[in-house]
């Protein structure tokens, strides 16, 4: 017995006469979805770094050297190792100002890699332990009491090196041998490639003569702002008295990544607009000449006993497997793209937070929707013309 | 009460300035089992009447009432549904859907009445049993360019049957048969319009077969008229 004849078989089995002409619809189709979904990946991968270091930091307002701006935001968004100073004066200055609730100093150190017997440059970071609440939340409890002169915590990023042996346990940097005594939480920031120690250490290391830095100096200030203050206007407020110094508030932090990837986005999502036009429009051409040879065909059914909605579904299930498989194949495509340029893309390469799982669906649910809509709409004027068609046409001979 | 009644019906087609009646001003009644033959000239219109009378050609004037309803006073659906349950169609032409077995084409009249299958399996003991009964039992799974012209033509016949219709429109039926095989259709027409009591309609230009029907009509220039 062969298999039964459904709507849904004979739609197969009618897409499967022009074997090159539905292949080449499916692979336009995926092709669409595999630029959307890459597009969409990248944008959301740089929003969601962006997000999660802001809402991680656990300060309103960064205060850095004037034009260092960016290198913070660099450190924090992207892992790039940068050191910047400016004088420890700042943050007396800094209490001056109303409205700020806690202030906290780090001092960015850069290891230098040709002096520490082939471990990768990493960023030393050197916070206040007596005011800090940045490093200290991600801290296990039993090193909540605090590092010692000598110790150190490292990233949870870094602490794999170390598992793969890249970074030495009792690592030396400056010169001074630190005692690796914790592994800093999962932050999905900047903070998971560096190396903390207390910036008690920083009279020793400026001794030592192997990094570039005067004592009394200090790389960023992390604010918190009383309640009911704007950190906007306190941010201003800090750069209009303090000429040293730029600020980032909370949430303009990346907004210079953002701002130069905003044009990379409105060319992805261009080049995706107009891929979605062209598909359709080759999607309406298919389908017109598939319309027009099959014109007699529908007539036979039609005078055979086929309703309209039966003529409609037969067309409707060829158009959705085209752009179901279609859109699969793309959104295969697309995440294989993704994950394998995002290692040459330096800015993805960098980023801190991954894609996670609502997002991934997201994005794999709008390329599947966008990919079969397309279809849709371009096959929507053509089957609606075979539709109505009138089965008078079976009557007359060959066509 | 007659089963099909065609009231004044005329078909008018405008072919550049001038206008012909394909069909004039008809009106006959046919009871229910009568097996009618129509014969007569290449264009005089036999062709257009099947169609009026399958609910595939609306008249231009007149009506035409199937068991005393106006099928073209029904809406899309319900015309379709006539068709699909009243009506069994045999085309002049070929009328074979390509990508289809001779078995699924049989039973595609079944898939749309009743969106898919029937669910029993009935259908498809019907459709191999009437392929049996045109002799082809053996062509199941033959698509219609592996069928010579003769063989697609008796599948086109074994279609007609498959929803158990009331009226069978048949034009020119048996046109590519040999004398042999035209023989054994007009018996197993014959057999069901006794056995099943449905009204058989059906185009012919062959005067033996049309001498082997109940009722014999002719048209000419539109015009019919009884022999
Ligand atoms: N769609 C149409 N448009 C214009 N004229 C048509 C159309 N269909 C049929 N005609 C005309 O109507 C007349 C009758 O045609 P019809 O097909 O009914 O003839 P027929 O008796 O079936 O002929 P044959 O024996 O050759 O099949 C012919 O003159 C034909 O040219
Ligand atoms: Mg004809």
């Amino acid at each position: 017995m062969t298999k039964e004849l459904t709507l849904f078989s004979f739609a197969l089995k009618n897409l499967s006469r022009k074997k090159l002409r539905t292949g080449i619809l499916i692979i336009a189709i995926s092709l669409l979805v595999c630029s959307l979904v890459f597009a969409m990946s990248f944008v959301k991968r740089v929003n969601a770094s962006i997000k999660l270091t802001s809402e991680r930091l656990g300060a309103d307002i960064l205060i850095v050297p004037a034009g260092s701006r960016g290198s913070a935001e660099n450190i924090l968004l992207e892992n790039q190792v940068k050191s910047f100073y400016m004088d420890m004066s700042v943050i007396d200055k800094l209490k001056t100002i109303e409205g700020i609730a806690a202030l906290t100093p780090q001092t960015y150190l850069i290891t230098m890699p040709s002096l520490c017997c082939g471990v990768p440059e990493a960023m030393v970071i050197a916070f206040n332990q007596d005011t800090d609440f940045i490093i200290t939340p991600w801290l296990d409890k039993k090193l909540k009491a605090g590092l010692k002169k000598g110790e150190a915590v490292v990233g949870s990023d870094s602490a794999l090196n170390l598992d793969l042996g890249l970074v030495d346990v009792d690592s030396v940097l400056f010169g001074s041998t630190f005692k690796i005594v914790g592994v800093l939480g999962k932050t999905g920031t900047g903070l998971d490639n560096a190396i903390f120690i207390s910036d008690d250490n920083m009279p020793h290391i400026i001794e030592s003569g192997r990094v570039n830095i005067k004592p009394g100096q200090i790389s960023i200030v992390f604010a918190k702002v009383k309640k009911g203050y704007d950190p906007y206007k306190i941010s201003r407020n800090i750069e209009d008295s303090i000429l040293e110094v730029d600020t980032v508030a909370r949430k303009d932090i990346g907004k210079s990544i953002v701002n130069a990837l905003s044009d990379i986005n409105k060319i992805f999502y261009i080049t995706v607009i107009l891929a979605s036009i062209l598909s359709i429009f080759l999607v309406w051409a298919i389908f017109s000449a598939i319309a027009n040879e099959r014109a007699r065909e529908v007539g036979i059914m039609r005078a055979i006993g086929a309703k309209e909605s039966h003529v409609l579904t037969l067309f409707f299930i060829e158009v959705v497997v085209v752009g179901a498989i279609g859109s699969l194949l793309g959104i295969i495509f697309g995440n294989a793209m993704y994950f394998t340029l995002s290692k040459s893309f330096s800015i993805i390469k960098h980023l801190s937070a991954e894609l996670n799982a609502v997002e991934r669906s997201i994005i794999t649910i709008s390329g599947f929707l966008i990919g079969t809509s397309v279809c849709i709409v371009g096959a929507l004027l053509p089957v609606q013309r075979l539709k109505k068609l009138e089965p008078l046409i079976v009557i007359k001979g060959e066509s | 009460m007659s089963l099909i009644e065609l009231r004044n019906v005329t078909k008018s087609y405008a072919i550049d300035n001038a206008v012909i009646d394909a069909v004039s001003n008809v009106s006959i009644e046919i009871a229910k089992g009568q097996f009618v033959s129509i014969v007569g000239h290449s264009g005089s219109g036999k062709t257009t009447l099947l169609s009026i009378l399958g609910g595939i050609v609306k008249p231009t004037s007149g009506g035409v009432l199937f068991d005393g309803q106006d099928i073209y006073a029904f809406t899309s659906d319900e015309l379709s549904e006539y068709r699909s349950k009243k009506i069994g169609f045999m085309f002049q032409f070929a009328s074979l859907l390509p990508v289809l077995t001779a078995k699924e084409n049989i039973m595609l009249p079944v898939l749309f009445r009743f969106n898919g299958s029937d669910g029993s399996g009935v259908s498809e003991e019907k459709a191999l049993e009437l392929l049996e009964m045109v002799g082809l039992g053996d062509k199941i799974n033959a698509y219609p360019s592996q069928l010579s012209g003769g063989q697609q033509r008796r599948i086109a016949i074994a279609r007609a049957f498959m929803n158990n219709p009331e009226v069978i429109l048949a034009d020119e039926p048996t046109g590519d048969l040999d004398e042999e095989t035209e023989a054994e259709m007009m018996n197993f027409f014959k057999r069901m319009n006794n056995e099943k009591n449905i009204t058989f309609i059906m185009v012919t230009h062959n005067t033996d077969l049309a001498m082997q029907t109940g009722r014999r009509l002719r048209m000419s220039n539109g015009v019919i008229s009884e022999l």
